[in-house]
């Protein structure tokens, strides 16, 4: 068989992964907290045709062997998690985290917790008729209450939510009384290769990696510089000039691969055309 | 038999080796740390020609021959890549020019000494272990760190420090607050020493270098040694070293290599043509 073929259609379907990966980011670059991703590629295993000892001649470099690879493959997707621009709203419930934290969001009643940098958030009234802080697909954000205990920032009625930069929240009412709700918790993906973005803009801790290793709670502080700050939102930090110069860049790897596939067709077919 | 016949088929399975390497290397354009291979073609070894039955069966010495062609080796271009920037901080480049005393290494990294051996240039990679335990050697610096903390290549292999052990980063310490010092130690933004240090192995004959995929190489011939720092090696921190496949060049060998299996096939087609004149027309009686 034609090893070029093989090769060629390797390459071809990484790149085209590669390429997805590419229009993900640049249909994403307008999606609050959105992190680029890229594709990290590896060549594929080698064979090594075996050559006996007589094939040892004087100007000989390498070892003895014939080595061939069979092209490259996506092995990892990397996600860049470096900050994304803020950007002022005004709406109270928007909210932007400065430096390397996530939100931890509720995905399940039986408290299955995901991450994220998105937030967008919004006041929800629940089955129990309760005002909770969600992200804009609905999930509770996961806050510390004033005991102790883990739960979400429920607001009462007629009251303002007022968010700090160290994530605690109050309810003020226009009559001055404010409540402590609790502190809206955050994260810090200390292993973020564990950490795999699922649908609605979150992560979710990958299947057999360790949650305590993979994440860390934080505290907001002048020294970590981590801060929330109300009333933004953080824009995605996919750079489309640089998106647009990969897309170019892999279409013509893709263009190359494809030449290299017809002239390994051309080749068969000078093969099949020895006997005319 | 025609022996010109069998030098066109050993033509046509050379060029299609030749094709195939050049495929791989277009094939690995975006591989991060990928070194472009080259096929070495040599020709079979003289062979004495001599004619029998002329002057009272002594043979006669005709001259030498040496028909037929093959991929003798499969060359890697160790060469320095370009470097891209990324700022993920988990990616590392490896810049690399080893000076040996008393040689000047051309653009192709080798140089002629006095007395005229060739000599390729010393290069650094970083030192990685397999899932067997064995040692390996790598210029793809695009790593990931496991939940438990183990430093990775994308493929899994655990990435050496300087004690020869895989590199744990300290309990709920992300690459994010690592830095890389120019004596490529790992200290957080705080200025605290995590006594992490990349083991970056200086091999002097790169040649030894057996290619196995997943970017690695495992060396059969030479040694590899720790780099001490006198050396011109420098790792960055948030670049990737690109391929250093050289994309015109792959283009216009892929084109040759294709003609050239072309001429072969032709010159097999011509020897077809001479046998069926021989076994049709010479000889018929009409």
């Amino acid at each position: 068989m034609n090893s070029s073929m093989i090769k060629a259609l390797n390459s071809m379907n990484s790149y085209q992964m590669k390429l997805d990966m590419i229009a993900d980011n640049v249909a994403n670059s307008n999606t609050v907290g959105y992190k680029k991703k890229s594709a990290v590629f590896e060549d594929l295993l080698n064979t090594m045709k075996n050559q006996p000892e007589g094939f040892e001649l004087d100007g000989r470099l390498t070892p003895l062997g014939f080595n061939q690879g069979w092209g490259s493959r996506v092995t990892g997707i990397a996600t860049d998690f470096t900050q994304g621009t803020l950007n002022e709203t005004g709406v109270l419930t928007d909210m932007a985290i400065e430096g390397n934290a996530l939100f931890e969001v509720q995905v399940d009643a039986a408290g299955t917790t995901a991450y994220t940098r998105d937030g967008s958030f919004q006041i929800s009234i629940n089955e129990a008729g309760e005002a909770v802080l969600t992200t804009s697909q609905g999930y509770p954000v996961v806050a510390t209450l004033p005991d102790g205990s883990q739960g979400r920032i429920v607001v009462p009625d007629g009251y303002a939510m007022q968010v700090n930069g160290d994530g605690s929240v109050n309810a003020v009412n226009e009559a001055g009384n404010s409540i402590a709700l609790g502190r809206i918790r955050l994260v810090e993906a200390v292993r973020p290769d564990a950490l795999v973005q699922v649908a609605d803009n979150l992560f979710a801790v990958a299947l057999g990696a360790d949650a305590a290793q993979a994440v860390a709670q934080v505290m907001p502080n002048a020294e970590n510089r981590i801060a929330i700050r109300q009333g933004y939102l953080e824009k995605s930090n996919v750079d489309l000039s640089i998106e647009m110069t990969d897309a170019i860049k892999v279409q013509r790897a893709y263009q190359l691969a494809a030449r290299a596939l017809s002239s390994s067709e051309t080749m068969m077919q000078l093969a099949n055309n020895l006997r005319s | 038999m025609l022996r010109g016949l069998y030098s066109a088929a050993s033509g046509l399975t050379s060029q299609q080796r030749r094709h195939d390497t050049i495929t791989n290397n277009i094939a690995n354009i975006e591989t991060a740390g990928y070194k472009q291979n080259t096929t070495a073609l040599r020709s079979f070894n003289e062979m004495l020609l001599s004619m029998t039955g002329v002057d009272s069966n002594q043979p006669k010495t005709i001259g030498t021959w040496t028909g037929n062609v093959f991929a003798e080796e499969s060359l890697t271009y160790h060469l320095q890549g370009d470097l891209t920037q990324t700022n993920n901080r988990n990616d590392f480049a490896i810049i690399s020019n080893i000076a040996v005393d008393g040689l000047i290494f051309d653009q192709s990294g080798k140089a002629v000494s006095g007395n005229g051996d060739v000599v390729f240039q010393p290069q650094a990679y970083f030192t990685v272990q397999n899932d067997q335990g064995e040692l390996r050697y790598t210029r793809g610096g695009q790593l990931s760190v496991t939940s438990e903390g183990f430093l990775t290549t994308s493929t899994g292999d655990y990435v050496l420090g300087t004690n020869n052990e895989p590199i744990v980063l300290p309990a709920g310490v992300s690459i994010d607050e690592l830095t890389l010092t120019s004596d490529r130690r790992l200290v957080t933004s705080a200025g605290t020493d995590t006594g992490i240090q990349l083991l970056i192995s200086r091999i002097d004959n790169p040649n030894g270098l057996v290619r196995e995929g997943d970017g690695n190489f495992k060396l059969i011939d030479g040694t590899a040694a720790a780099i001490t720092g006198d050396e011109a090696v420098e790792v960055r921190q948030g670049y990737i070293e690109a391929s250093n496949v050289d994309v015109a060049q792959a283009s216009v060998d892929l084109m040759a290599a294709l003609r050239a299996y072309e001429a072969n096939q032709k010159v097999v087609q011509f020897y077809d043509s001479t046998l069926q004149k021989t076994a049709n027309e010479i000889g018929r009686i009409s």
